[in-house]
């Protein structure tokens, strides 16, 4: 598959528009591999056929035109799309990791290549070596559609038919040549000891007894790959349909009936609601501490959102939490957790209100957590004995830590109860 | 109320959603329409121009985030409030810096998001309690100064010790009128903070919002 040769063959089906265009955009209609030339030559206003001459002598020059044509295939993005192929590979870990170990691999021939003092076959090795694997990256990062253009592309051509259609004059075509490969390269390795440079030859040799098989047997290797991951990814997305389908069942159909059931109870079914909805967003949402909730919480916002969960379940008040920064829970922090908890329980016991706002932002120097309702709040200096104990359980609790708690409240509009810590940064 | 009627598009695929914010607006505004997928919720949209389109953050084909860019530009007058069950923060991000004036859950009250229409419609920012937490986080500097952006502008990329201040209390559940009266300001400056806080959260190239948004390859 050269690029220069399918540029030369057939003339160009839109020529530029004399108006250059920007950014510069692979084109999408009428290009013969990547849409490259025609992308450059709108870009620049230009006509797509110069612009595939230039390649072309440049390709001439060394493979230099191969490799720069590569590149901008994998840098630029293809008009309509939102990301480039360099894009895409990087963003995927294992598509990345598929890609360092080829070039790592290449890389290794190539110094080996060097080492042995093939520079004929060096000086172009180079760029055709990034070539393949720029062909590589595109093969795994390609769009969607670019691969159906590209398919249909393969498709078209001689050598890409090749591969997949079993006509008898295709493979008689394969296997004759692979055959010969075969030959010459037996015949190579056999006159290996009477040459000068014994190494090179049995290089030269192995390559081309490999290419050889390689032209022999590719196609039904490929057949096989392609088979066993496509049925490896059925498997896999078979067994996470049943995985979904089973904590649905397990989960959401389950409160579902129990919400028919308490259907004339609306604090009830508030509560189940909110119970399903969070745990469901926690699954959705972070997977990878869900199922773990029973352990004791180990930051602080994981503490917060306990007290979250908890008030929610006992008590039926939404309560909505923010939490900006987190760090470890240590000794202090619990303990403002601790008060904060307190003042939340007060505020869904007394305030009558149906939502609670809780703040805790952690600071570098400094912890703090709000907890406000707009319920019926109380007078502070006359307020029942009962309600004074906790009220003195909250303050306590902060000053033995060296922090503060400040409780506002406005009969008729609501209480706010402020909590604030210092802290070292370093932890204690 | 004064003036004519709102009119409020809604776009949401949830028809149960659709029709409980209809129910809740329905008295006080004009609900002009509303669609479930992308493509025909910008046609209507660019059709019949109204003043704020409700948006769902999750749709099949793009989401929120892509009627927005197919409206902005077209026409200039439609402003969007987002509207999801999802607090995944580079969710928010994303559909505020496609455009969004504002973001509230869809457990928001009737009346409060009645008042949040209002404000959309009057070019003010709306920002939900766990929306001002975000920018608060996205805007800290707990970690020190770590690889800043190499042209970070400090205009852009800094919220001031105000903008902080109305931030937190709106994290801590005030409304404007209440931020108002705890910081002694006027409403029209508590809306003003927070529409600079808007524009910075749009704008700013800040690592935090760079690289949620680049997760849901909105750069």
């Amino acid at each position: 598959m050269d690029p220069t040769a399918a540029h030369r063959s057939t003339g160009p089906r839109h020529g530029g528009t004399g108006r250059p265009e920007r950014p510069l955009r692979r084109s999408v209609d009428g290009c013969f591999i990547g849409g490259v030339c025609g992308g450059v030559a709108r870009r620049f206003g230009v006509s797509a056929r110069a612009v595939r001459i230039v390649f072309a002598l440049l390709a001439l020059l060394g493979g230099f035109g191969l490799a720069l044509y590569v590149v901008l295939w994998v840098l630029v993005e293809r008009r309509g799309e939102t990301a480039t192929i360099a894009s895409r590979i990087v963003s995927d870990r294992r598509e990345l990791q598929i890609l360092l170990a080829v070039s790592t691999v290449v890389l290794a021939l190539l110094i080996t290549f060097e080492a042995l003092g093939l520079s004929r076959v060096g000086n172009v090795a180079w760029p055709l070596s990034a070539c393949a694997i720029g062909i590589l990256a595109v093969w795994r990062g390609a769009s969607a559609q670019e691969r159906v253009a590209l398919q249909e592309m393969l498709s078209s051509l001689p050598v890409g038919s090749l591969g997949s259609s079993r006509s008898w004059k295709s493979i008689a075509v394969r296997v004759a040549g692979g055959i010969a490969l075969v030959l010459i390269g037996i015949t190579m390795l056999s006159k290996v000891g009477q040459q000068p440079h014994a190494a090179r030859g049995a290089l030269l040799g192995a390559v081309v007894l490999g290419t050889g098989f390689l032209v022999l047997f590719a196609p039904w290797w490929l057949h096989t790959i392609r088979d066993l991951t496509t049925e490896r990814r059925e498997r896999v997305r078979a067994q996470e349909r049943a995985d979904v389908a089973a904590h649905l069942h397990d989960s959401v159909l389950q409160t579902l009936s129990l919400i028919q059931r308490n259907a004339d109870d609306p604090k009830e079914v508030a509560r189940l609601a909110r119970l399903q909805e969070r745990e469901l967003r926690g699954w959705l949402f972070n997977p990878a501490t869900f199922g773990q909730r029973d352990r004791s919480p180990r930051t602080i916002v994981e503490a917060a959102a306990s007290v979250e969960r908890d008030i929610e379940d006992s008590y039926g008040v939404a309560v909505e939490l923010v939490v900006v920064g987190d760090g470890p829970l240590d000794d202090a922090a619990a303990a403002m957790i601790a008060a904060g908890r307190e003042a939340t329980v007060n505020a869904a016991k007394w305030a009558q209100a149906p939502r609670i706002s809780v703040y805790v932002e952690v600071e570098p120097d400094l912890l703090s957590m709000y907890v406000r309702d707009q319920g019926i709040g109380f007078d502070v200096d006359a307020v029942p004995s009962d309600r004074k104990g906790i009220s003195c359980s909250i303050t306590e609790r902060m000053v033995r830590y060296g922090g503060r708690a400040t409780v506002r409240s406005t009969l008729g509009e609501g209480t706010d109860v402020e909590l604030t810590l210092p802290r070292t940064p370093s932890g204690t | 109320m004064s003036g004519p009627a709102l009119r409020v598009f809604l776009v949401d695929d949830h028809a149960l959603i659709r029709s409980g914010i209809r129910a809740e607006l329905g008295a006080h505004v004009d609900v002009v329409g509303e669609a479930d997928e992308v493509p025909s919720a910008i046609e209507m949209i660019l059709e019949r121009s109204p003043d704020v389109v409700l948006v769902d953050v999750h749709m099949t084909g793009g989401g929120g985030r892509a009627v927005i860019e197919g409206v902005t530009g077209r026409d200039s007058h439609v402003r969007f409030l987002a509207l999801s069950v999802s607090d995944a923060a580079e969710d928010v991000i994303a559909v505020i810096r496609a455009g969004a004036r504002g973001y509230v859950t869809k457990n928001i009250s009737g009346p409060e998001l009645i008042d949040a229409v209002r404000r959309i419609a009057d070019g003010d920012a709306v920002f939900s309690p766990n929306l001002a937490g975000f920018v608060l986080d996205a805007f800290s500097d707990r970690d020190g100064p770590v690889a800043p952006p190499p042209a970070l502008d400090l205009e852009l990329d800094q919220l001031t010790p105000r903008e902080r201040e109305v931030l937190r209390l709106i994290a801590r559940g005030y409304a404007y009128k209440e931020v108002a009266v705890e910081l002694s300001i006027s409403v029209k400056t508590v809306e003003s903070h927070v529409s600079a806080v808007l524009r910075k959260l749009q704008l700013s190239n800040r690592y935090q919002l760079t690289s949620w948004a680049s997760q849901r390859r909105l750069l």
